[in-house]
């Protein structure tokens, strides 16, 4: 039959009416709604069983206690260990997110490994007379660190060459009832969190800083000085030079060196950081004894320097930059490199490193994804030995570094942490605190499985305590004269942060200004450009695009760099820059 | 929320903040992200449309060098306790304060982002989501199933980290304690390094909390605007104190920030 | 009184009633089976089981939910009936370690804090109250989900109860309790 359009209207009526006494239209409205609050592209956060799992933290020499939180077996959340006689349940910033590393989106994935060795054994069998396999080794003091060294020790013309650093000496901050500072960040990164931090009301801290840096403004007194000038303010309470011209070159008036002179007489022990020039009293810096290692193993290459390698002298060069450590300038390292196609091979997870100027960059596994040991931090006074044990497993296709330059060089290794362990176990020294039970035990009392078992599931030794030494910590910065005159208008102070590349950092870095980023750079507001902004950052050595920090902390004539090793690639010591609108 | 319920032994959890301890490491801001699943910056994001629950300040006392002294001041929600400012003015009643545990509360799968309650608040201490989160690859994995994620167009704060209190209070019920308001550490307490934050029971006359606030040093943001807050601040020095009022700035301060 | 103008006007209204009733449930839900026809009734009564046997409560009171394979090899690492599903089973998720990818009848939003541990603990709910008799069904009942919204059937009347598991059910019984707090006790 013909439907009139009366028809279809009056049924579409009726149907409007009667859906409206069925579930129906009610039943859309709330499903919409809830459709709508499942919206794509939120990620739902895991399910599972909570697990914790321990470890120690591999991001820097602290190597900080960690208790993981895990659903399964993925860490969501670090947070310390309560009652570690070390880390006191400290983590800093860094190691709150160590776990997000492996995920950074920068990172390595791969690398050519195959011609990377082929290149080696080519250069290996290149090499003349005069001409050296070297490894730069930026986290010295570890296991690892002793395969590199027997490594080298295998080849007739092996070096092993390290950021100087001397591992046996460490301060003792709850010796000191003054702590002058030049320059060192105590209170930010230098040493161990928990053991500065339960320390710190023992001592008064004097900073000697060119500007505000956060220890600097949390020290009992922070001297200003122009950039630069912290080693003749050293000479001056050295006695080597006299106070008015120490005023002349530091900015800081006769009164206040004299002042400060006599602060440190009277205020005794004194340890004093960043300054050979000085002696700290004896007793606020002690000897550790060396971790134990296996016999066999002290038949191997030295540690030596940079410096004593003769110019264009290495033909390999291998470079473990596996864990964020010291950066040498390239400039410093290229020169010692042979001119005709040296073989630079670097071990990294971050692109921003040497793999900028090496031929071969080969990716690593990254904390909390590796298995390594932690050497003993600054002022730790006893020596220690803490596996960082992983949590989680790293992508295919990484390269572990201790055995491919062990191979390289021709040296078998077997499990080198297990082999540590079993001689620090035969010493039959100090103690071992173990996580899951916060109780400590003396080693003599325990098997060599059950070391063993406890350092992979949460724990550590800890050393006899090292006795007191000839009180001069020969590190920090040592006087250098500054780089060729220049007109450029800033001097440089060098901030160190951690190297991390963790996009949840932002939160201290973009989404606050709480700290400096990576990659930029801190001015006074008086500099004219905005905060926020990106600049040419430029030196005599090169240029480079850097963010602007606004910062009435910073005098005016000081820039204050982040540095990221792009950066400091461009800062000579003493270097001078020019920052401008980009 | 209405007036048959039984009694209870009602908590105000509260916090005290030593500022004469925080050295402004932000380690309490990463917890806070790494806990309440907070996403990292969008490229867009400044500090001003970031999301921080907890945001730690930096602030002087307005002098150059030699007298000028610096702090660093953590700050989060100060779960107000007088006529709570954004629970006043929500038009969705997507904010609530718990008479359980003093607890202010936000909804976020309520809130229809009209930030009403961000311009109430005289803390700041109200992020809104401009952005969809979004986690760098296979860090979705990472997230903490006691907190839901938040989708754009909604305000979050903290909650002094309400997933653990939740876990607390099932771990009660499965040992079979009583429920007593149960005690727990947010993740910014638990991870500050120097031990700087102290969190509890304020109505609990024998918490660390209540001994700390009730002493005559501390103080707390803006009192002047009677919002009794639950979270107290304690320096030594004075002028920490004078900033925490929030007096003018003065004009050689205003022309220095340009 | 009927004239031929309200005819189709009452036929719109009933094929509306109709719709509405009848077709639309069917429409609106997907149903799909569980991947192993699990017999709640046979393991209660044969191997004794309860509830909390299989369903447990993990040492910080965590309730681990739908059993993981593990539970089930505890017993059935070999046949231990005759019936094709159990075979299947054992074929298709035992052999291999395969974990069976149940899908849950009252899974809730993820926005939702919901503690086992407070109701079956404390308040000493039995789990009948809002699981319905699904422990002494023979089968499983299809799951039956929304096709917009993605949620269960069961989430608005899980069958053998009173009501459903959305968020009105929950509070009119905390309501009834007397423990209405405030948003936070129930949400993340």
């Amino acid at each position: 039959m013909n439907a009139t359009r009366r028809q279809v209207l009056m049924f579409a009526g009726g149907s409007a009416v009667g859906v409206m006494f069925t579930p129906a239209p009610w039943r859309l409205i709330t499903d919409t709604a809830l459709w709508s609050e499942n919206w794509p592209g939120i990620p739902a956060p895991p399910r599972g069983e909570i697990h914790t799992r321990f470890t120690n933290c591999s991001i820097c020499t602290a190597g900080c206690a960690v208790r993981a939180r895990c659903v399964g077996d993925q860490p969501v959340e670090l947070a310390g260990v309560a009652g570690h006689p070390i880390s006191r349940g400290a983590l800093c910033p860094f190691g709150i997110v160590g776990h997000h590393l492996p995920y950074i989106p920068a990172r390595l994935k791969e690398g050519p490994v195959g011609q990377a060795a082929a290149a080696i054994a080519g250069g290996l069998a290149k090499c003349g007379p005069a001409e050296f396999v070297v490894t730069l080794d930026l986290q010295p003091g570890r296991t690892a660190s002793w395969t590199y060294r027997r490594a080298m020790g295998a080849l007739k013309n092996g070096r092993y060459i390290a950021p100087s650093v001397d591992a046996q000496v460490a301060v003792d901050l709850s010796k000191a009832r003054t702590v002058l500072s030049f320059g060192v960040p105590v209170l930010d990164g230098w040493g161990t969190p928990g053991i500065v931090n339960a320390a710190r009301a023992g001592f008064r801290l004097i900073q000697i800083d060119a500007v505000e840096s956060r220890t600097a403004s949390m020290a009992d007194r922070w001297f200003r000085v122009r950039p630069n000038s912290e080693e003749v303010l050293a000479a001056a309470l050295a006695g080597r030079i006299s106070p008015a011209q120490a005023a002349d070159a530091t900015g800081l008036a006769v009164a206040e060196i004299a002042a400060l002179a006599q602060e440190l007489e009277q205020g005794g022990p004194v340890l004093v950081l960043g300054s050979s020039q000085l002696e700290s009293t004896v007793g606020t810096v002690v000897a550790r004894h060396e971790t134990p290692v296996p016999g066999e193993w002290k038949k191997s290459a030295p540690v030596t320097d940079l410096a004593s390698l003769p110019d264009r002298s290495v033909r390999v060069l291998l470079i473990d930059e596996s864990m964020p450590g010291g950066y040498l300038q390239w400039s410093a390292i290229a020169r010692k490199l042979v001119a005709d196609n040296p073989v630079v091979v670097t071990f990294a997870a971050s692109p921003e490193g040497y793999a900028r100027h090496a031929n071969y960059a080969l990716p690593v596994a990254v904390y909390p994804e590796v298995s390594g040991d932690v050497p003993p931090a600054i002022d730790s006074v006893a020596s220690t030995f803490r596996i960082a044990s992983p949590l989680v497993s790293p992508p295919s296709g990484m390269v572990n570094p201790e055995s491919f330059i062990a191979t390289a060089a021709g040296l078998s290794t077997g499990d080198t942490l297990r082999e540590r362990a079993d001689a620090i176990h035969k010493s039959a020294r100090g103690a071992v605190f173990t996580y899951a039970d916060g109780q400590s035990q003396p080693l003599k009392d325990m098997k060599p499985d059950d070391f063993w078992k406890v350092l992979n599931a949460g724990g550590c030794w800890i050393d006899e305590p090292g006795a007191q030494t000839a009180a001069k910590l020969t590190f920090g910065t040592a006087a250098r004269p500054p780089e060729e005159e220049s007109d450029l208008p800033l001097a440089i102070v060098v901030a160190r942060e951690t190297a991390s590349g963790i996009p949840l950092l932002s939160k201290v870095y973009r989404e606050s200004n709480l700290r400096l980023a990576p990659g930029y750079v801190a001015l006074n507001p008086a500099c004219g450009l905005e905060d926020g902004s990106q600049a040419i950052f430029e030196t005599l050595l090169g240029k480079a695009t850097v963010g602007v920090t606004l910062d009435s902390g910073i005098p005016p004539g000081v820039a204050q760099v982040s540095a990221t090793p792009a950066l400091l690639d461009l800062c000579a010591a003493g270097a001078r820059a020019k920052v401008v609108r980009s | 929320m209405t007036s048959a319920n039984k009694p209870i032994r009602a908590a105000r959890y509260g916090m005290t903040i030593d500022l004469d301890r925080c050295n402004g490491c932000g380690a309490c801001m990463l917890a806070c992200a790494v806990e309440n699943n907070v996403p990292p910056a969008h490229e867009a994001a400044t500090d001003r449309k970031g999301l921080t629950w907890l945001r730690v300040y930096k602030v002087d006392n307005g002098e150059a060098y030699p007298g000028r002294r610096t702090a660093f001041v953590p700050v989060m929600c100060q779960h107000c306790g007088n006529e709570t400012p954004c629970v006043h003015v929500c038009p969705q009643q997507a904010v609530d304060i718990d008479p359980a545990t003093g607890v202010v509360g936000e909804m976020p799968q309520r809130c229809l982002g009209c930030r009403y309650c961000m311009a109430a608040c005289p803390y700041h201490a109200r992020y809104f989501n401009w952005w969809d989160p979004a986690w760098p690859l296979g860090m979705e994995k990472m997230l903490n199933p006691g907190v839901t994620p938040r989708m754009r167009g909604v305000v979050e704060k903290c909650n002094f980290c309400h997933g653990r209190w939740h876990a607390a209070k099932e771990a009660a019920a499965a040992a079979g304690k009583p429920d007593t308001p149960v005690e727990y550490t947010p993740a910014c307490v638990e991870a500050c390094p120097t031990g700087a934050i102290h969190f509890g029971d304020l109505n609990d006359p024998g918490s660390t909390v209540a001994k700390e606030a009730a002493e005559p040093g501390s103080f707390r943001l803006l009192e002047k605007l009677n919002t009794q807050p639950k979270v107290y601040y304690r320096s030594q020095k004075e002028w920490v104190r004078q900033v925490a009022s929030a007096p003018r700035p003065s004009a050689a301060k205003e022309k220095d920030r340009g | 009184m009927m004239s031929g103008r309200s005819i189709p006007f009452l036929a719109g209204v009933t094929a509306a009633l109709a719709a509405g009733w009848l077709a639309f449930p069917r429409a609106i839900y997907r149903s799909q089976p569980e991947p192993v026809n699990f017999s709640h009734k046979i393991h209660a009564d044969k191997a004794g089981a309860k509830c909390e046997d299989c369903h447990t409560f993990r040492d910080d009171g965590s309730f681990a939910g739908l059993p993981a394979l593990d539970k089930c090899t505890g017993c059935h690492s070999a046949p231990m009936g005759t019936t094709s599903a159990e075979k299947s089973f054992i074929d298709n998720y035992v052999t291999p370690n395969r974990q069976p990818q149940w899908v849950s009848y009252a899974r809730q939003p993820e926005n939702v804090s919901f503690s086992h541990a407070a109701h079956v603990k404390r308040a000493k709910m039995a789990c009948e109250t809002c699981h319905g008799n699904t422990g002494s069904s023979d089968t499983l009942r299809p799951f039956q989900i929304d096709r917009i919204s993605g949620y269960s059937r069961d989430i608005w009347k899980t069958p053998g109860t009173s009501h459903g598991m959305k968020m009105a059910d929950c509070v009119e019984c905390h309501r009834r309790q007397g423990l209405e707090h405030s948003c936070l006790d129930c949400h993340k």
